[in-house]
């Protein structure tokens, strides 16, 4: 271990650590804009110069690796100077956009003029004029005058998707960046540029123009698009007192993990939001029954509808298709009700197919919890091929909540059983065949726990209120547990999904970690 | 003879065909050659090459046998050398000479640093202007590799060694040595940060040592004559001579082989023939363009590394460049920072923006739309990039800058408000 | 213009491209040889060296577009390189260049309507000791005047 000084604070750090690492374990903050932790150190913006005792120039804190009895200064009068002159230097050939900008309010360069800046114009000469609205991939665009060549984009596209779409051109002042005609950004990783641009250069068609950053809400969440299980943030609008927004979400950020998905996400998770918001089901719908339905009467038409059969000891007229989008508490609790207390074994699986992994993140499972369901002891058929058996009366949908793979799957086989139940958070054209539509809310809208393809379980709460009527699918599954009182104490016993998730790693080996 | 007068270097360059194989080696070439293989280890050599005192002749004078001695013993990858004939520092020509009429000299030089550090292959970078030039060296490579000179066992010994000439592009920045790495693996010629330095990290990530075209010339002398000799051609700690060039306002301008330490007067007015009739001195630049101004009243200084850091300037390529009176030291300003601005790489924002930013100021002021009080924005620019740069680049923009501010300040100012005068009558 | 390498130049590639220990050192050679041979790098003879080298096309022209000497567009049959660098400036160099602007009727930057000249300005050419000095194709030439530059153009075809 080596001891440092940084501003008069002694840490203890590993060698080849660098000050800037150092300085943000300490929680102190040192500018920076070309740096990113995922990429070697790039040593161009010049803005985390800092002053080491005894050196006679400023030196680097993203590159300089610590040594022993190393006195570092990162407040004092020569670094200020410094960093004003770096940002000065940036804000002179840079635009005034920031009326217009989109990545006002999160900006960088914004940020660090506040708080090292705040000098005005000295510059008396025409800025450089470059091209504004380059589209450099099918959600991106590129303006080159805002551009700092900071090279983040150029360095992310060549580490980390090894694809090298991106590069600078020309030298000196002319230098920009640009990709080679007719070659876009085009891999599954590209909206993470948005991101990792520190200023508003690269930015997002689906986002442009569409609100300010200051009018978002974020909250963390778990992207359900595929089995890993990538950390995600979810930055909604809380809406305006005076009028209703058409959408809440407006976009998905990466947030970091470094167990799961490190730094990024894929452009699967990160632009496939609006489902969220469209075509929502709001409202519980029995078409027998004229006019609004409320849970309730619901829950009541559900549990009559099985205790017949129950009474009539005729429980394997009961099926069930349920999907691997469900949560481990869900998924549980439909193990426990339908096969344990129901005795019924026919839980089928109807999950979207696989689509191809690539490896980075995205793997070929398009739903998050297939290894949940399996450790949950399911086998994951799907519906036998030539349709359900005969004496099938009573069919329960937990549609995927994503799009209606499942019910349309299933639409031909289900016309002769006699009561269908479908339980799903989107609007279906399927929904006419069934008695009854539950409408059901997403990762987003619930909390429990996924289980992603490595076996890491993660557990996530609300970021989002559940629209309309729907609810979490637990919170409805335990009530009918209640209702159906096979095993009254145990379901009154849910309160939150943590207890679910306590009595699976109690049955279960696997959830015990 | 007078010790002004041994030449090491240039001593055959009058000599016709000095530039073939066969004027070489009658005039003596590649006898150090066969003394290293046949007589010498080569840690005789590193050792004849520290007493030397020879310093890079490139710019940053760094010395010869410590940068070699850099190169770390234990690594298994192969080592390369890679010779810096870019030559891009305005006022420097010396090389193109050394190419031209002796690029034996050159290659033996070569050879033999190649022998000392272990090195298999060797690149010449030689700026892609050069290209006649390149010709000659690539003729003379041909003929040495015909007589056995280059190439596998060398002499009949078991030294191989071969070299390429490699041709830059047009880029200033080049020059630099990490640049020029970056440039030879076929990239953009933008430098490195530093550490890990080149002797540990540099050509395809192997140990690698740069050396100037006139720093390697000379090896050969001091492998023949050794280097206690060759340091007492000099002064202490920098031995040898140096080829200084000398353009601008004198009779005669072209190359000068002359001891290290030869007052900067002499090569001005002995041996460069003084000034042209009609023009009186009013400064110079002594060491290629990046060095700081001296004015008339300060050219009393020895050419040497030491002496010209104390007098705040450096020696860099020994490149002498002579300015009048009658010339405006706002137009010497300007051709100056055009030059930076259009060399910078662009990779770090001090020099990037900075010298195009100053280089707006001054074509502003020379237009006749600039104010005295801008001279100061100017110093704050350029003390803004100085020190804070990615490579040593944005020092050699900055320095001389901020000298012809600090030591014609009365002047520039006079002729910012003469032409801005010259601008509202027209 | 689908136009190839000639076989000599082709040779001359094999040969280069054997040189190094990896292909991308190649790069600036093969670009010179390129610019020699079509006179002008653009697209498609950035693609054409891409696929010689092993790199992806923007990897080229990253590379064109950095260095002073690979010009993208054609330039006329000689191009006057002349030097606005320091040394040469104080020995008139300015004049000059005003000078062959209005003897060819274009500016610097700018070809002859016959394409016969281009015109450049350009760096320090390392040749000060002749200053004024220019660069036409590959040869240098030196202590120039008005009448020598006249003499010189006069002799080129």
């Amino acid at each position: 271990m080596i001891n440092i000084d940084i501003n008069g604070r002694i840490l203890e750090v590993e060698p080849g650590t660098t000050i800037l690492q150092a300085a943000q374990a300490a929680g102190i903050s040192i500018p920076h804009l070309c740096y990113h932790e995922a990429f070697p150190p790039e040593g161009s913006c010049r803005m985390c110069l800092v002053q080491i005792e005894g050196y006679p120039k400023l030196e680097l804190a993203c590159s300089t690796q610590v040594k022993e009895g190393m006195k570092i200064m990162t407040e004092s009068r020569v670094v200020n100077v410094a960093r004003k002159s770096v940002l000065e230097f940036l804000l002179t050939e840079h635009p005034p956009d920031c009326p217009i900008c989109d990545k006002a309010g999160e900006c960088k360069l914004q940020d660090y003029f506040e708080e090292y800046g705040l000098f005005d114009s000295r510059y008396a000469e025409p800025k450089s004029r470059k091209q504004k609205k380059i589209e450099i991939g099918s959600n991106l665009l590129l303006d080159q005058e805002r551009c700092i060549l900071c090279t983040r984009c150029v360095r992310f596209l060549k580490h980390v998707t090894e694809t090298g779409e991106l590069g600078v051109l020309e030298r000196g002042i002319q230098a920009e960046i640009n990709i080679y005609p007719g070659n876009p950004v085009s891999n599954n990783y590209s909206g993470n540029l948005t991101e990792i641009c520190p200023v508003g250069a690269i930015t997002d068609r689906d986002f442009r123009f569409r609100t300010r950053a200051w009018f978002l809400e974020e909250k963390p969440s778990i992207c359900p698009f595929c089995s890993r299980g990538c950390a995600i943030t979810i930055a909604y609008h809380p809406g305006f007192a005076r009028f209703d927004l058409p959408q809440r979400v407006y976009r998905i950020k990466a947030r970091k993990n470094p167990n799961v998905n490190g730094n990024w996400i894929c452009d699967i998770g990160r632009y496939g939001y609006p489902y969220m918001d469209n075509d929502r089901a709001l409202e519980i719908r029995f078409p027998e029954f004229a006019g609004k339905t409320d849970w309730p009467q619901a829950v009541e038409i559900i549990t009559e509808n099985i205790m017949r059969l129950v009474h009539m000891k005729r429980t394997e007229r009961i099926a069930v298709a349920a999907s691997t989008f469900l949560s481990n508490e869900e998924l549980y609790l439909i193990r426990k009700i339908f096969r344990e207390d129901l005795g019924i074994s026919n839980i089928y699986f109807v999950d979207p197919s696989e689509g191809s992994g690539d490896d980075l993140l995205l793997t070929s499972e398009r739903t998050p919890n297939r290894r949940g369901a399996v450790e949950l002891g399911f086998a994951l058929d799907p519906p036998p091929a030539e349709g359900f058996k005969e004496n099938i009366e009573l069919l329960f949908v937990f549609g995927n909540g994503i799009n209606e793979k499942v019910e349309t799957a299933l639409v031909q086989r289900i016309a002769s059983i006699k009561m269908k139940f479908l339980f799903t958070a989107h609007k279906s054209s399927s929904a006419d065949h069934f008695d009854g539509i539950l409408p059901v809310s997403l990762v987003a809208e619930k909390s429990g726990s996924l289980t992603n393809s490595e076996g890491i379980v993660q557990s996530f709460v609300p970021a989002l209120d559940p629209p309309g009527d729907s609810r979490p699918l637990w919170s409805i599954l335990t009530e009918l547990g209640r209702k159906m009182a096979i095993d009254f104490k145990t379901y009154r016993g849910y309160s939150d999904t943590t207890d679910i998730l306590r009595e699976i790693s109690r049955e279960i080996q696997f959830f015990r970690k | 003879m007078k010790k002004v007068d041994e030449k090491i270097l240039t001593r055959d360059f009058g000599v016709e065909n000095s530039h073939t194989l066969d004027v070489y080696r009658k005039q003596g070439g590649y006898e150090a050659l066969s003394k290293a293989l046949k007589k010498l280890k080569p840690e005789d050599i590193l050792s004849e090459v520290k007493a030397a005192h020879l310093r890079g002749r490139g710019g940053a004078g760094f010395p010869a046998g410590m940068k070699w001695d850099f190169i770390p013993k234990d690594s298994e990858k192969p080592r390369y050398l890679c010779v810096n004939a870019d030559e891009g520092e305005p006022g420097t020509f010396k090389d193109r000479y050394i190419m031209s009429h002796a690029p034996h000299l050159l290659i033996e030089g070569i050879l033999l640093t190649c022998y000392c550090v272990g090195i298999k292959t060797a690149f010449i970078y030689i700026r892609g202007e050069y290209e006649n030039v390149a010709r000659r060296l690539e003729s003379a490579l041909e003929e040495a590799r015909e007589a056995g000179l280059c190439g596998k066992a060398i002499l009949g010994s078991d030294f191989e060694c071969d070299m390429i000439v490699h041709r830059g592009a047009g880029a200033y920045i080049c020059g630099e040595e990490t640049a020029l790495l970056e440039s030879l693996e076929g990239k953009r010629g933008n430098p490195r940060l530093k550490p890990p330095f080149p002797a540990a990290v540099g050509l395809f990530q192997c140990p690698t040592v740069i050396n100037n075209v006139e720093t390697l010339s000379n090896i050969p002398s001091i492998v023949l004559q050794g280097g206690k000799w060759f340091s007492s051609r000099g002064i202490q700690e920098d031995g040898g001579t140096r080829i200084f060039g000398v353009s601008g306002f004198v009779a005669k301008p072209g190359i000068y082989e002359l001891p290290v330490g030869t007052p900067l007067k002499d090569i001005i007015f002995t041996h460069a023939g003084g000034m042209l009739e009609g023009k009186t001195l009013k400064a110079v630049i002594p060491g290629g363009m990046s060095a700081p101004v001296l004015k008339a009243d300060e050219i009393d200084v020895t050419m040497d590394c030491h002496c010209m850091l104390e007098a705040d300037s450096m020696l860099g390529s020994s490149a002498v460049i002579v300015i009048d009176q009658d010339t405006s030291m706002l137009d010497v300003l300007r051709i100056m920072i055009k030059f930076y601005s259009h060399e910078s790489c662009g990779q770090c924002t001090p020099c990037r923006i900075g010298t195009s930013w100053i280089y707006k100021i001054v074509q502003r002021m020379c237009r006749g739309k600039g104010r005295r009080e801008e001279i100061d924005e100017i110093s704050r620019l350029a003390s803004n990039i100085l020190g804070k740069t990615l490579c040593p680049m944005g020092d050699a923009a900055a320095m001389p800058i901020l000298s012809i501010v600090a030591k014609f300040r009365g002047e520039l100012e006079e002729t910012i408000v003469e032409r801005s005068q010259k601008a509202k009558i027209q | 213009m689908n136009r190839d390498y000639s076989d000599s130049t082709r040779t001359k590639i094999a040969e280069i491209l054997k040189r190094y220990p990896n292909k991308e050192a190649a790069l600036l050679p093969v670009l010179q040889l390129t610019r020699r041979e079509f006179g002008s790098i653009g697209e498609e003879e950035e693609k054409r060296v891409a696929v010689l080298i092993g790199i992806s096309p923007l990897r080229v022209r990253e590379a064109v577009t950095f260095y002073s000497m690979l010009n993208r567009k054609p330039l006329g049959k000689y191009h006057i390189q002349i030097c606005s660098n320091l040394s040469c400036s104080l020995m008139g160099a300015e004049n000059l260049i005003a000078f062959l602007s209005e003897k060819l009727g274009i500016q610097p930057g700018e070809t002859t309507p016959d394409r016969k000249f281009t015109l450049s300005t350009v760096e320090c050419l390392g040749a000060c000791e002749q200053a004024p000095c220019m660069m036409i194709n590959d040869d240098y030439f030196g202590y120039l005047d008005p009448k020598k530059i006249d003499e010189i153009l006069s002799r080129l075809s």
